[in-house]
């Protein structure tokens, strides 16, 4: 089975991210990035399929300027086969982002597709779902366990949904989108790390795939989160009631 | 020039980080409460623990860094080693990528092939555990003056003396003994290296000797302590050189260890500096605080950079005993400065051992001692710079 990755660059969630005073993105300076965590565990799971079934292979693929290679190399170590890199500076939407992937689906022809439910930058939670309706493919989002069928042409996805799981299958070809709780993603070993290097990332210029990325959402402004202030204390619940009433005037 | 880290060496830095955010630091409680029991060295970390995290090290393939290929390790050199082991002493959890010691480097020097199947691949793969005896009552950082005598009786040596400070004694299923084979030459052809089995008759561990740090070396006897001529490590007579060559790598190391450290004692201090208010300012606004933190920076680039220089240069090949004497004396003064500091700010969590920081300070104040003190190797720069 062929199974088609995708990663993110996107700042190492344990750096502090501050906002550039005019509003117009986050400081980069000295940021470290990192494979965006959910795609992360989407990886594990594709390898967890690879090394269960034998004979399969598992293709990276993610979108960005040449710096994209050090998260790509990791992903490599981690286990990945290959992979390929759009080469493109220009910013992008969930869209131009989903078309983009579709010509690599054309041209790989896997039989999944595992995606990170959202990348923890911008939160935006829509390539996976675009990306099934672009090369119209069943999709199973928010992921939590992927059960492949015995002759692999069906796959059970169990998700957690508000108030409870739910279970959907859908014949492959197919996209699933990794939640949290889906696996522990594993270190890339060093071994890994030792032969990462001599597996291939393919460069694609973006130009190449004849995909309008022309932007359809523009990003106006950013803010810091407003800075929580400290609770008070007070002595009695009738004081309390009285606070939320007058003052927090939430009752 | 390039200061740059290798891709592949950002990933192992990587890695070794996350191995352990998720795994070593989540202990630290635990190792301060045995700490706290007085639990000492191996004790700090139940075996079962230690056990499960050398299986985890395993399956990341993280050990044998620095181990040649031909012995089944990765043969990455001193730098990544090096990196490495920063990333392991951002926290107090006593954890080493097996194998355990720099012995490695004599070991690969100087066994013969059956030595190499008896000792060395198990040594590398982390299946055995190994300590050196180097130091004497009388003979500390003059191990020319040893006292300890082999004796050559037909096939066999007869092994008379005594050793201090001996790490590990107890748990090692090997012991390097160093032994005068020559009282006239001594240093210069008199001194040779022993593989001693645990176990072996005559090999008496005489008594644990509590140290500051959470160490507890030991004090061994060897009465009569008959070994096979087979059990000569490298050549009789040349066991000092390959010595030299093991204690130069750990002097690199201790560099790592004390610019991990002091680093976690950086970051301690920079997170609490944010947070703390006394008389309605943050420690962050006042001066003397910054300088605290603007000094510790500085100190730990600068050890930091010539412990990997060091490595850099030990991997060219090159002798290194001068730089990493510079390191040694540089690297352990710089971090207990900067624990010292970090003590200091944080006032009363700072003496106590619900934090780490007590941990470190106490652990710190030995590596000014062994390997050589700093004056010791203050002299030895100086002599090779004076040498006509």
């Amino acid at each position: 089975m062929k199974i088609l990755v995708t990663v993110k660059r996107v700042p190492d969630p344990e750096t502090t991210i501050r906002v550039k005073p005019d509003g117009s993105g986050i400081v980069t300076d000295n940021i470290k990035y990192v494979i965006n965590p959910f795609d992360e565990i989407a990886i594990e799971e594709a390898l967890r399929i690879k090394e269960k079934l034998g004979g399969s292979e598992v293709v990276l693929a993610s979108i960005g300027t040449k710096v994209v290679t050090e998260q790509l190399r990791t992903g490599l170590a981690m286990g990945a086969d290959r992979a390929l890199l759009v080469l493109c500076d220009q910013e992008l939407d969930s869209l131009a982002v989903s078309r983009i992937l579709a010509k690599l689906v054309e041209r790989e022809s896997p039989q999944l597709v595992l995606m990170g439910k959202q990348a923890i930058d911008d939160d935006a939670n829509q390539a996976g779902q675009m990306l099934a309706a672009v090369l119209d493919w069943p999709q199973a989002t928010f992921a939590s366990q992927v059960q492949l069928a015995a002759d692999q042409a069906s796959v059970q996805v169990l998700r957690e949904v508000d108030g409870g799981l739910e279970t959907i299958g859908f014949s492959l070809p197919g996209i699933i989108t990794a939640d949290l709780r889906l696996n522990e993603p594993r270190y890339a070993s060093l071994p890994g790390i030792m032969k990462a290097r001599k597996k291939e990332i393919k460069e694609i210029p973006v130009a190449e795939l004849g995909v309008d990325i022309t932007p359809r959402l523009k990003i106006h402004k950013m803010d810091p989160p407003v800075k929580k202030i400290g609770g008070k204390k007070v002595e009695t619940v009738q004081q309390l009631l009285d606070l939320l009433h007058t003052e927090a005037k939430v009752i | 020039m390039d200061f740059e880290l290798l891709e592949e060496q950002r990933m192992l830095q990587d890695t070794v980080r996350r191995f352990v955010r998720q795994e070593l630091l989540p202990l630290e409680a635990l190792v301060l409460q045995r700490d706290t029991q007085g639990l000492t060295g191996e004790e700090l970390l139940p075996a079962e623990v230690e056990e499960r995290l050398l299986a985890k090290a395993k399956d990341a393939g993280l050990w044998g860094l620095d181990v040649p290929e031909e012995f089944g390790g990765l043969n990455l050199g001193a730098l990544p080693k090096c990196l490495a082991t920063e990333e392991l002493y951002k926290t107090i959890t006593p954890f080493t990528f097996p194998p355990d010691a720099p012995n490695l480097h004599m070991l690969v020097q100087t066994c013969t092939p059956e030595q190499r199947e008896r000792y060395l691949l198990p040594y590398a793969s982390g299946a055995k555990r190994s300590a050196i005896a180097i130091s004497e009552p009388g003979a500390g950082s003059d191990p020319a003056a040893m006292r300890t005598t082999a004796v050559k009786k037909g096939d066999q040596w007869v092994i008379n003396g005594r050793k201090i400070w001996i790490s590990r004694a107890h748990i090692a299923d090997f012991l390097i003994v160093m032994a005068l084979t020559d009282k006239e030459k001594r240093a210069r052809g008199g001194i040779t290296a022993f593989l001693v089995d645990k176990g072996t008759p005559g090999l008496v561990l005489q008594r644990q000797i509590p140290v500051i740090g959470g160490h507890a070396p030991w004090e061994l006897v060897f009465e009569d302590l008959t070994v096979p001529d087979s059990q000569v490590l490298g050549q009789v007579g040349q066991g000092f050189a390959p010595m030299q060559l093991r204690l130069t790598v750990r002097r690199l190391e201790i560099g790592s260890w004390c610019v991990g450290h002091a680093q976690r004692c950086l970051e301690m201090m920079v997170d609490y500096a944010k947070q703390r208010v006394t008389f309605g300012q943050r420690l962050a606004d006042r001066q003397a605080i910054q300088w605290f933190i603007a000094d510790s920076a500085t100190d730990i680039h600068a050890a930091r950079l010539m412990t990997h220089h060091g490595a850099w240069k030990f991997d060219q090949g090159e002798d290194v005993r001068q730089e990493a004497s510079m390191l040694k004396v540089f690297a352990t003064e710089m971090a207990t400065r900067v624990a010292d500091r970090a003590m200091q700010m944080h006032g009363g969590m700072g003496m106590s051992k619900e934090l780490p920081l007590e941990f470190m300070y106490r652990r710190l104040r030995p590596m000014r001692i062994f390997e050589g003190p700093s004056e010791v190797h203050r002299w030895v720069i100086a002599r090779t710079l004076l040498k006509d």
